[in-house]
């Protein structure tokens, strides 16, 4: 049902800003710009997307891209040298990319375990390895940006494929992994089960403290690869870049139908939510939009979602169609 | 008799939060002695005045489970307002920047009470949305230029000055203890007796520690939740006006970015999130804590990079403890959570 909502409010966004806006709105040049930025965006929308299916949130996703986005930079940066034959800057890439991925695992890992095995709340634990990530980034960098890797690795964050942008081809393939974990294995049933209800799920002999660990490891994988995608696109990694992210992610999940008390939530719904945002991101910035102006719209959207899936499930409840829950 | 005494006190955990600032100070008096003189007291009581304000207001939400993100928008939407209404209305009197800054406050906690308490949204979703809406607000609609020292009205110089009685030095010239030091007592006292002895308070730490329980005990969630909300804006507004004073300067940037230091002075200082457990006293240590370890962090010989993990190092190491400590308990009685 709200997946269904969620697609007629795609396609009436979309058909407002065609009807309003159809000279810069309806240019190939707009397409290319948003399918750029769905990516690397979307990415960080599935990983705090899973975090909420287990009635948790991740709020260090953007901290884990600043850092893994750091390690990557570094290995890309200070490993090279101009007499470099192609072979040895593909491995370093290769090795780079390998640094990302691990410590996004690693980051991952520690947000698991201390929400698993030490109990700390969700929200707490997040937010305390938000600012540890980031600072850990910061004390790295010295608070500046690194800049300049090989154009072989940019090929990632600019290159095509066909006509298709190789980040988006990522983006599909992980949207397709993760709705393919979320729906047709165990593990994917189990978080939801966790999700909706984490004594149940325990009492039923699911493992809710591996099901947690390993929710949170694919959280900070997700982080990572947007990690690889922003720094490979802008060919720098700044600590601190994309803290936007963190509200409208959550915008998009809400958006998306997603139930921020856990266990339930669809990819297509994320997916759905992230392409509105997107899609109001564009029209926002042909109409000029300040970006205070662009917060103070985020924020009142998230209210404005929460406020109208209450209603619905109100309504839902009165004509007895609603799943209750305990 | 007297072992038995010293028992209890160190049941508490403020005791072991209370060593560890003595040990910390200790070491840094070692390396720098002007830390222990007066004068520096002083100078820390009137600069994390406003912090410990902003503290003993989020403490009191997280105490009746529940988390507010967005006090530090809600500040210096506050603290700008008051500043350009002032200004603009060439009135110059500081009671008056109060009355604004607590009013926009109270307004906006109210707005955030709405969505918690009588449309029951979670807490931090709707906290995050309030945060962004009123900053965004605040910057698109009321404006986004900084206000420096020659365009500040003099009664917020003049307060910013204010002392409760001052002290020579050998030189002649004087320093003094900051009225920010009264007003921070006075809102400890307050909360303090709304807590303890109020039906509001025991309908705050009920919340918090079984919600279900507290409403079938008759307590008035929306309204106990309503308040609880406002007095944070109220406490806000109150910190905004404080801080324009203290920097003599006003840029709308400021103080929304700052709320995981808030947030690590009061796990720190040994609430749960889980609600219910706290005091206001472990909530004045921590700020204490990070204070000090805030100013002193260049003596360390660490620059002012490592704060932002100092904080999350902090969060996490404190949480971790009350949370495992939580869990064990809960284990043992046998109630899942």
């Amino acid at each position: 049902m709200k997946t269904i909502i969620t697609f007629i409010i795609m396609v009436g966004v979309f058909a407002i800003m065609a009807i309003f806006l159809p000279g810069k709105f309806l240019t190939v040049i707009n397409f290319q710009s948003i399918a750029s930025q769905v990516p690397e965006f979307g990415l960080l929308a599935l990983a705090m997307m899973l975090a909420m299916m287990t009635g948790g949130i991740d709020l260090s996703v953007v901290s884990t891209a600043n850092l893994t986005g750091v390690a990557g930079a570094i290995v890309l940066t200070k490993f090279i040298n101009p007499q470099m034959g192609e072979g040895q800057i593909i491995l370093i890439i290769i090795l780079a990319i390998l640094a990302i991925i691990a410590s996004s695992l690693i980051c991952g890992l520690m947000n698991g375990f201390l929400i698993a095995y030490v109990g700390v709340p969700p929200i707490l634990a997040t937010l305390g390895t938000m600012g540890l990530f980031l600072g850990i980034a910061i004390v790295i960098t010295g608070g500046h940006g690194v800049t300049g890797f090989p154009d072989e690795f940019l090929f990632i964050g600019s290159g095509k494929i066909g006509i298709v942008p190789v980040p988006l081809i990522i983006f599909i393939i992980c949207t397709l992994i993760v709705a393919l974990v979320l729906n047709k294995t165990s593990l994917g049933l189990s978080i939801q089960l966790l999700g909706s209800n984490p004594v149940a799920a325990s009492f039923a002999g699911i493992n809710n403290n591996s099901v947690l660990v390993k929710t949170y490891l694919m959280t900070g994988l997700l982080a990572g690869i947007s990690s690889i995608i922003m720094i490979s696109r802008v060919n720098s990694m700044r600590p601190g870049y994309g803290y936007a992210y963190l509200l409208t992610a959550i915008l998009v999940i809400v958006l998306g139908g997603v139930n921020p008390s856990g266990g339930f939530g669809t990819v297509s719904g994320v997916v759905m939510g992230v392409i509105i945002l997107q899609l109001l991101q564009s029209g926002f910035n042909i109409l000029a939009f300040s970006p205070f102006f662009k917060k103070f719209i985020w924020g009142f959207m998230l209210l404005l979602v929460m406020v109208i899936n209450l209603i619905i499930a109100g309504y839902q409840q009165r004509k007895g169609k609603l799943k209750t829950r305990a | 008799m007297m072992n038995a005494k010293i028992k209890k006190i160190f049941k508490h955990s403020e005791i072991y939060l209370f060593l560890i600032i003595i040990v910390f100070s200790t070491i840094i008096a070692s390396i720098n002695p002007s830390f222990l003189t007066l004068e520096n007291l002083f100078d820390l009581i009137k600069s994390s005045a406003g912090m410990g304000i902003l503290a003993i207001g989020f403490f009191i939400i997280l105490l009746s489970g529940g988390i507010d993100v967005s006090f530090t928008a809600i500040a210096i939407a506050g603290q700008y307002i008051s500043a350009n209404v002032l200004i603009a209305s060439g009135v110059d009197n500081i009671f008056l920047a109060f009355l604004i800054s607590c009013s926009v406050g109270i307004l906006l906690g109210a707005i955030n009470g709405l969505f918690i308490s009588i449309f029951k949204l979670p807490t931090l979703i709707v906290t995050l949305g309030t945060l962004s809406t009123f900053h965004g607000a605040l910057l698109a609609f009321v404006g986004t230029k900084a206000i420096n020292t020659a365009g500040l009205p003099d009664c917020f110089k003049v307060f910013g000055h204010k002392n409760v009685f001052v002290l020579t030095r050998a030189n002649g010239t004087s320093y003094g203890l900051s009225v920010y030091a009264l007003i921070l007592i006075g809102v400890v006292i307050f909360s303090w007796l709304i807590l303890k002895y109020t039906m509001l308070g025991r309908g705050i730490y009920a919340i918090g520690g079984n919600r279900e329980s507290a409403v079938r005990s008759g307590f008035n969630i929306v309204g106990i939740q309503f308040f609880i909300y406002c007095y944070v804006g109220f406490l806000a507004g109150i910190m905004g006006v404080m801080h324009i004073s203290l920097l003599r300067y006003s840029n709308p940037m400021y103080i929304v970015g700052t709320e995981l230091t808030v947030i690590a002075a009061v796990v720190l200082g040994g609430a749960r999130i889980t609600g219910g457990i706290g005091s206001i006293l472990g909530t004045l240590l921590g700020v204490t804590m990070i204070s000090i370890l805030e100013k002193n962090l260049v003596l360390m010989g660490l620059s002012s990079y490592w704060h932002k993990f100092f904080v999350g190092l902090i969060i996490i190491v404190s949480v971790s403890i009350t949370s495992y400590q939580s869990k064990k308990r809960g284990i043992e009685s046998l109630t899942f959570k």
